[in-house]
């Protein structure tokens, strides 16, 4: 039996509005499938060959002083280990914290600049107390070229993503390719319209809700792409009833009033 | 007249008329039934008058007692409240769940006359996590209650942490005989009660025999609020709530001045037990008697739909609040301690309930759906909720029934035909759907 390990980045520090269902999605949708699932926690106790085990990388976000923990923690071998596997094109989601962490640094709204590990070209500030947080439901369009044509391919459609944002901090892109185009909401930082980051395989972005629920095809295009690299052989998903899904979304795009 | 009366003559006048108008709203309000009532003639009466919060907070006789926390505000209040009236003192409470700032003024307008004479002898004031540091200085409270901090709509409050930190700052500020009443099982809250210079009464279990199997995910904050170091548990009552020690810094849970196990606790539920406690310990640091703290808690009737029973076409009906995970997490409990096999969930993303519904995620649901039966759901957020309970299920071979049902009245009719005569029908709602469910099952409006 084929079996997928899904690292959980540091669950107790780095788990705040749901991002959990990212993970339960993902573990889902490959049991339901035959296929043999570990979720593997890469917290503090972790060593680096843990993170060099896994098959695909969910991270989540955090309060400020949970994402220094992380960052002190992720140092050395272990940060080495990261960056290896998202070069060599591990995929993954992470949302919110995560991204910040893989970008160059982090600013919080008090106190010190929170370097990250530099694998995204990016970097994320916090204007300060006083500003709004972004705060709403997110819609948008999936512009990252190689992810737009896979996901099509899967769907038949173009891949509009459905999520809610929730971020203090804004993020603005150096040379990496963004997710996708805002649709409905604010994105990385509210003014140039992009929304989240692509790199490799890795998927960055502001969008709790979780993600993956209403947005399967993403968790199925993870899935493959961990399994296609795992066992170098080509992956057909068999597809999986989604009624509830489309519902979810056609509700929400009804209620924005997005006409796709 | 030296110039500080004058400037109080003209204070008073200011009220008065602000009373007048707000008062003249309500009233009009009222007779147009527009609704709601609770809010808007606070707001109206506090454009005329800025310092009015204070100005009516000063003319409470025995004192402002201010109610914070994520979960509990209103049951606490409630039985506080009745033990209380129990002993003839009139107080003014923000009963509807008003718990801005323009509810709290709205809750102190009614009991006060037209010139602006407040009649009461104690203001119960339930406060909005995230307004607190604002109005603690105008309130200038007697007692402060923190019952808890969880994530709950933290799109409108921001972090635990942040909030901690901003309440410690401005309570240091209010007069040293100002009592402070929290958690001390909350770690952040136990922090916050060790550094204040006020005097300090905690409360909290000491109940080894409740402890949980396992720390529930919907936790958040087992790290040390002093030091950041991992805190080490030797019990979790419920979420991060329970007994515990930091092992680098030496920081831990304060000792409850009550002992626990000593008092009943009023309604169901692990949750409710730290709501008695909180109001015990406030009523007794007032002065009330042990007998009269006691019969009041014996004669408890439910806070209306945080727990309540009612009976619908002879069918026994349960209301359990369920607004956020650690709530949700304890309704589930409630549930799972029964035999009863059908259970309606409704969710709603009004601002009441938070516009976010990702909280979903981190309720355990696994062990509300293994246990089969008929779910049904129904809300704004339905389709949220149902994919939730269907990401439950191991297996694709599903031994839960779950209806999917976007019309609460036909969910509830749904709910209603499947539980079967003896047994009861849970409801687990949200904050603005539970005012919905009562309304269809009572036909009556309540805001
Ligand atoms: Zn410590």
């Amino acid at each position: 039996m084929q079996e997928l390990i899904i690292g959980w980045l540091y669950p107790t520090l780095m788990s705040t509005y749901g991002d959990r269902g990212n993970v339960i999605t993902i573990e889902r949708r490959a049991q339901w499938r035959g296929y043999s699932v570990k979720v593997l926690p890469l917290d503090r106790d972790s060593t680096a060959a843990d993170i060099k085990s896994v098959d695909v990388i969910v991270g989540g976000g955090a309060q400020d002083r949970q994402q220094e923990i992380v960052m002190r923690d992720l140092q050395g071998a272990k940060a080495d280990a990261m960056r290896e596997k998202i070069e060599n094109g591990t995929p993954g989601v992470f949302t919110c914290g995560s991204p910040q962490l893989l970008g160059h640094y982090y600013e919080p709204g008090l106190g010190q600049r929170i370097q990250g590990l530099g694998i995204l070209d990016l970097v994320s500030i916090h204007p300060g107390e006083n500003t709004k947080r972004c705060i709403g439901n997110l819609v948008i369009e999936v512009t990252a070229s190689r992810l737009a044509q896979d996901l099509e391919e899967m769907t038949g459609s173009k891949p509009y993503l459905v999520g809610f944002e929730n971020h203090g901090g804004r993020t603005k892109l150096g040379k990496v390719e963004a997710l996708g185009r805002v649709v409905y909401g604010l994105g990385n930082n509210g003014e140039d319209g992009t929304e989240g980051a692509f790199y490799q395989n890795a998927i960055a972005t502001y969008s709790h809700g979780p993600l993956l629920p209403k947005n399967p095809f993403v968790a199925d295009w993870l899935i493959q792409t961990a399994l296609r690299l795992k066992y170098q052989q080509a992956i057909a998903l068999q597809p999986l009833d989604d009624i509830l899904a489309v519902q979810a979304r056609e509700a929400m795009f009804k209620r924005l009033k997005v006409s796709l | 007249m030296d110039v500080g009366n004058k400037i109080r003559l003209i204070d008073r006048l200011r009220l008065g008329f602000a009373v007048l108008i707000a008062k003249t709203v309500t009233f009009i309000v009222r007779s147009l039934r527009l609704g709601a009532a609770s809010v808007l003639p606070g707001s109206i009466a506090r454009r005329i008058e800025p310092q009015l919060l204070q100005l009516l907070s000063q003319q409470v006789k025995n004192g402002v007692i201010l109610i914070a926390g994520t979960n509990g505000k209103t049951t606490t209040s409630l039985l506080l409240k009745t033990i209380l009236e129990r002993k003839g003192y009139r107080v003014a409470h923000n009963s509807t769940g008003a718990n801005l700032e323009n509810g709290l003024m709205t809750a102190l307008l009614e009991s006060t006359n037209l010139v602006g004479t407040l009649d009461a002898d104690y203001a119960i004031l339930e406060v909005d996590e995230n307004i607190v540091p604002k109005v603690l200085t105008p309130l200038q409270p007697r007692i402060i209650l923190c019952l808890n901090l969880f994530r709950d709509q933290l799109d409108r409050y921001g972090e635990v942490d942040t909030i901690s930190k901003r309440w410690t700052k401005v309570i240091s500020t209010l007069p040293p005989e100002t009592v402070v009443i929290p958690n001390a099982d909350d770690p952040t809250l136990s922090y916050l009660g060790q550094q204040l210079p006020q005097r300090v009464l905690f409360f909290g279990l000491n109940e080894p025999e409740q402890y949980l199997e396992a720390i529930p995910h919907a936790v958040d904050s087992i790290y040390c609020p002093k030091c950041g170091h991992s805190l080490d548990y030797q019990g979790v009552y419920l979420s991060h709530l329970g007994d515990f020690t930091c092992p680098n810094c030496g920081f831990s849970k304060s000792k409850p001045t009550l002992e626990s196990k000593e008092w009943q606790q009023i309604l169901v539920g692990l949750y409710n037990k730290y709501n008695t406690l909180a109001a015990v310990t406030a009523a007794q640091d007032l002065g009330i008697d042990e007998a009269t703290i006691k019969d009041t808690i014996n004669n408890f009737q439910a806070a209306f739909g945080r727990a309540e029973d009612l009976v619908i076409e002879g069918k026994r009906v349960r209301i359990l609040l369920s607004k956020n995970p650690v709530g949700t997490n304890e309704t589930i409990r409630v549930v799972n301690q029964s035999t009863d096999t059908t259970t309606l969930m409704v969710l709603n993303d009004r601002t009441p309930d938070g516009t976010d519904v990702s909280w979903i995620w981190d309720v355990d649901t696994e062990k509300l759906v293994e246990r089969g039966g008929t779910l049904v759901v129904s809300g704004d957020r339905v389709y949220d909720m149902a994919l939730r309970l269907r990401y439950s299920e191991k297996s694709t071979q599903s031994n839960l029934n779950l209806i999917v049902e976007e019309d609460l009245r036909q969910a509830i009719a749904t709910a209603l035909k499947h539980t079967p005569d003896n047994e009861t029908l849970h409801i687990l709602p949200t904050y603005s759907a539970m005012l919905e469910v009562r309304e269809v099952l009572t036909g009556r409006k309540i805001l």
